[in-house]
């Protein structure tokens, strides 16, 4: 067999992934935008023609506690998870992290309640930042199917031993189908090998505790920084895995991937699926003559911030866009970034836009706004406050919208 | 590119319809991507999905609000005020619509501007697959308008519906009424322009009070107001002679449109909301309950 190309979903390009990475078990709850991939993996798995052990669970809690529990008995496990569910389970994503097993989970990200929506921003997978999970966001399907590998490869790595979150935008990508390079099986097993557990899992003749209680904070303190050299570690272990991934599939995929930014002066920061419309923009804005570009960020823990550094060098503005709000701070990448480039001795204005909430369209003319903020900012030397991208037609629908609610009330 | 928007009722098959478009360009060396909308997941609801194709990496996600072709698999949806599918359409962009009217008589009828296809692409499903299932046809349809290759198309419908149905006898009805219409569309030329709408200006959202500002309602719910009788393809009718009063139909109507409202004790329909699902005539244990095609409900 060859590698094919397909249209496929983004949830499709995930249940590839997990099929390929010949998974031992998986656990499973149901939530949109996610649930395509369980009913995918289920499909295979009643034809025969994936050899997995699939269990349906009675709640995201108890399924990543399973899912983590599986990988301490050293088989390879998936699950996967969205918004609410990510919340729901959390408790369980610190804990396995800590027990230091290779679980991999997709996230489908999709903004969290109240109000309600189905559609994406990343409040959901960046509350789980510091849990000790690495994570790695996609911006395309094959990006999705492509990482599910490397974040095997990563999570299995003896230097790293952590579990990984693949993240992928419920809708715009879960849900949408595109041209998508199925690699072949017998390439897949040579990048990814069966895994063989040498610290984590159960044989009769070698009984241990695994996930013990400590009382003392050094021992506390050990193990958790520990957690976090071993994260640490995973940067350059990444680059190695990514390398071996190219050789193999010709696909490269950096920690961040550089967008025209070679001669810019001036570079957008985003994450996710709404990259694809950031790149149109700068290529838009490149044809009127800005020197602009866009950098995107794929792994976001460990946090690239070399690559990041002499990606951003000598260029005179950076906006980061940020797809989430931190409420009562601001976007959650921008202080990340601010901080890693603080310490430098020339560094950009940095500019902070929070856009894309629950979804909402990123139009030609928001792009150029932040364009046109960044110009201005090189030539003042002076960044404006943190904008919401929210347009005069959205803020008079609203409008209307308040008014069929009854609002405001008047008593 | 070419942006293709389909608008249809839950159940037609808009999904499956955008995604043969999408696999036919893909076959026919395009790049392509779609995208289903969902939401209100029920029968007869509005749906929407999109498909879009280039020659070159398709730099764009998400809806398409402005639209090169609109497929309209449902005439009623103009007059659905949450559908709305004439918006956004480009100019010169092409409009088909699933009616039985000439494109003349829907011009006028809908004040439409635009170049407009008509094709009554529902009798057409009645005639030769037995169901108003309208996924194959419109994506004929589609497929003709965007300029795709008969013979993509046709390995389009073959891959995508072996992987749902495993009917073969019925795989091969749908290849055939698909391309019946492909071949009864005339080819048309697409000449939208690239620009397109640059959406409004950026403004500072002000601070409000929680009495405006926090997730509720204060108005009343307007859910009574909103008819569903115009979902119908089909028109669910009693025959009295044959009814037994055993009210199954009355407990199994998912909308509780049937109740007892004559003096003689007999089941009858609400019309205005009846949306045409017609489990009735399933549930109905003497087959007192026909179907009668519907055109126009209002
Ligand atoms: S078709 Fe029958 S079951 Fe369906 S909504 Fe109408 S009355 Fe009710
Ligand atoms: S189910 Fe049939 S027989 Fe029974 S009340 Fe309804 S129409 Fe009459």
């Amino acid at each position: 067999m060859v590698a094919k190309k397909e249209m496929l979903t983004g949830n499709s390009s995930a249940a590839w992934g997990v099929r390929l990475a010949e998974i031992d078990y998986i656990p499973a709850y149901p939530i949109t935008p996610q649930t395509e991939i369980i009913e995918t993996l289920a499909k295979w798995i009643s034809d025969g023609v994936m050899d997995t052990r699939m269990v349906t669970m009675d709640s995201e809690h108890s399924m990543i506690t399973a899912a983590g529990a599986a990988s301490a008995t050293g088989v390879r496990a998936f699950t996967a998870t969205s918004s609410q569910g990510l919340l729901y389970g959390f408790e369980m994503l610190y804990t396995v992290a800590g027990w230091r097993v290779p679980l991999v989970m997709v996230n489908v990200s999709r903004g969290l309640s109240a109000p309600i929506t189905l559609e994406p921003d990343h409040n959901d997978i960046l509350s789980a930042r510091d849990s000790g999970f690495l994570q790695i966001h996609c911006e395309t399907c094959q990006e999705v199917l492509d990482s599910i590998l490397i974040a095997y490869r990563l999570a299995e790595d003896e230097r790293v031993l952590l579990p990984v979150l693949v993240n992928m935008d419920g809708f715009h990508l879960s849900f949408t189908r595109e041209p998508v390079e199925i690699p072949d099986i017998e390439d897949v097993r040579r990048f990814l090998p069966t895994y063989n557990p040498k610290h984590a899992f159960f044989k009769a003749s070698q009984p241990m505790a695994q996930g013990i209680a400590v009382l003392g904070g050094p021992i506390y303190s050990y193990f958790k920084y520990q957690m976090h050299l071993a994260c640490m570690k995973g940067l350059e272990v990444y680059k190695e895995i990514s390398k071996e991934f190219e050789k193999v599939f010709h696909r490269s995929y950096d920690t961040v991937e550089k967008y025209m930014t070679d001669d810019a002066d001036y570079i957008l920061i985003m994450t996710n699926s709404f990259s694809t419309l950031g790149k149109a923009a700068v290529k838009r804005a490149r044809e009127r003559g800005i020197k602009i570009g866009l950098l995107k960020l794929r792994l976001l823990r460990p946090f690239p911030e070399e690559d990041l550094k002499n990606a951003i060098k000598g260029c005179k503005a950076v906006a980061v866009l940020d797809q989430n709000i931190g409420v009562g701070k601001g976007g959650i990448l921008y202080p990340e970034i601010a901080s890693t480039i603080y310490n430098e001795q020339k560094r950009p204005v940095l500019l902070s836009f929070i856009g894309g909430l629950g979804g909402k369209n990123i139009s030609e003319s928001e792009f150029d706004f932040i364009f046109d903020n960044m110009i201005k900012a090189a030539e003042t030397g002076k960044a404006p406050a943190p904008q919401l991208l929210y347009t005069e037609t959205e803020w008079n629908e609203m409008e209307k919208l308040k008014k069929m609610a009854g609002k405001p009330i008047f008593w | 590119m070419l942006r293709i928007r389909f608008h249809g009722r839950g159940g037609q098959g808009t999904k499956i319809a955008s995604r043969l478009v999408g696999t036919a360009a893909f076959l026919d060396g395009l790049y392509a991507q779609d995208f289903p909308l969902y939401g209100a997941e029920r029968r007869g609801a509005p749906i929407t999905a999109f498909t879009r194709i280039s020659r070159e990496p398709i730099l764009e996600r998400g809806v398409i609000s402005e639209p090169d072709i609109l497929i309209i698999m449902d005439e009623t949806l103009l007059d659905d005020p949450m559908a709305m599918p004439l918006t956004g359409l480009k100019e010169d962009g092409v409009i088909f619509l699933n009616t039985t009217h000439s494109p003349a008589e829907a011009k006028n009828r809908y004040k439409i501007k635009a170049q407009i296809i008509t094709l009554d692409i529902t009798k057409i499903g009645i005639d030769t697959l037995g169901k108003p299932i309208l996924s194959t046809l419109a994506g004929g349809v589609a497929s003709k308008i965007a300029g795709i290759r008969e013979d993509s198309l046709k390995k389009a419908i073959e891959k995508e519906l072996s992987e749902i149905i495993t009917d073969s006898e019925l795989i091969k009805k749908n290849i055939e009424a698909s391309l019946y219409c492909f071949n009864i569309i005339k080819p048309v030329e697409v000449k939208t322009s690239e620009i397109t709408h640059k959406g409004s200006t950026v403004i500072s959202v002000p601070f409000e009070a929680a009495s405006i500002s926090t997730p509720s309602v204060n108005t009343a719910g307007n859910i009574p107001l909103r008819k569903t009788g115009n979902w119908r393809t089909f028109k669910p009718i009693f025959n009295y002679e044959l009814c037994n009063k055993c009210m199954i139909c009355v407990a199994r109507c998912p909308d509780g449109c049937i109740a007892v409202r004559n003096e003689r004790g007999f089941p009858s329909i609400d019309y205005d909301n009846c949306k045409g699902c017609l489990i009735c005539i399933d549930e109905c244990p003497v087959h007192a309950i026909e179907k009668v095609r519907e055109v126009h409900t209002w």
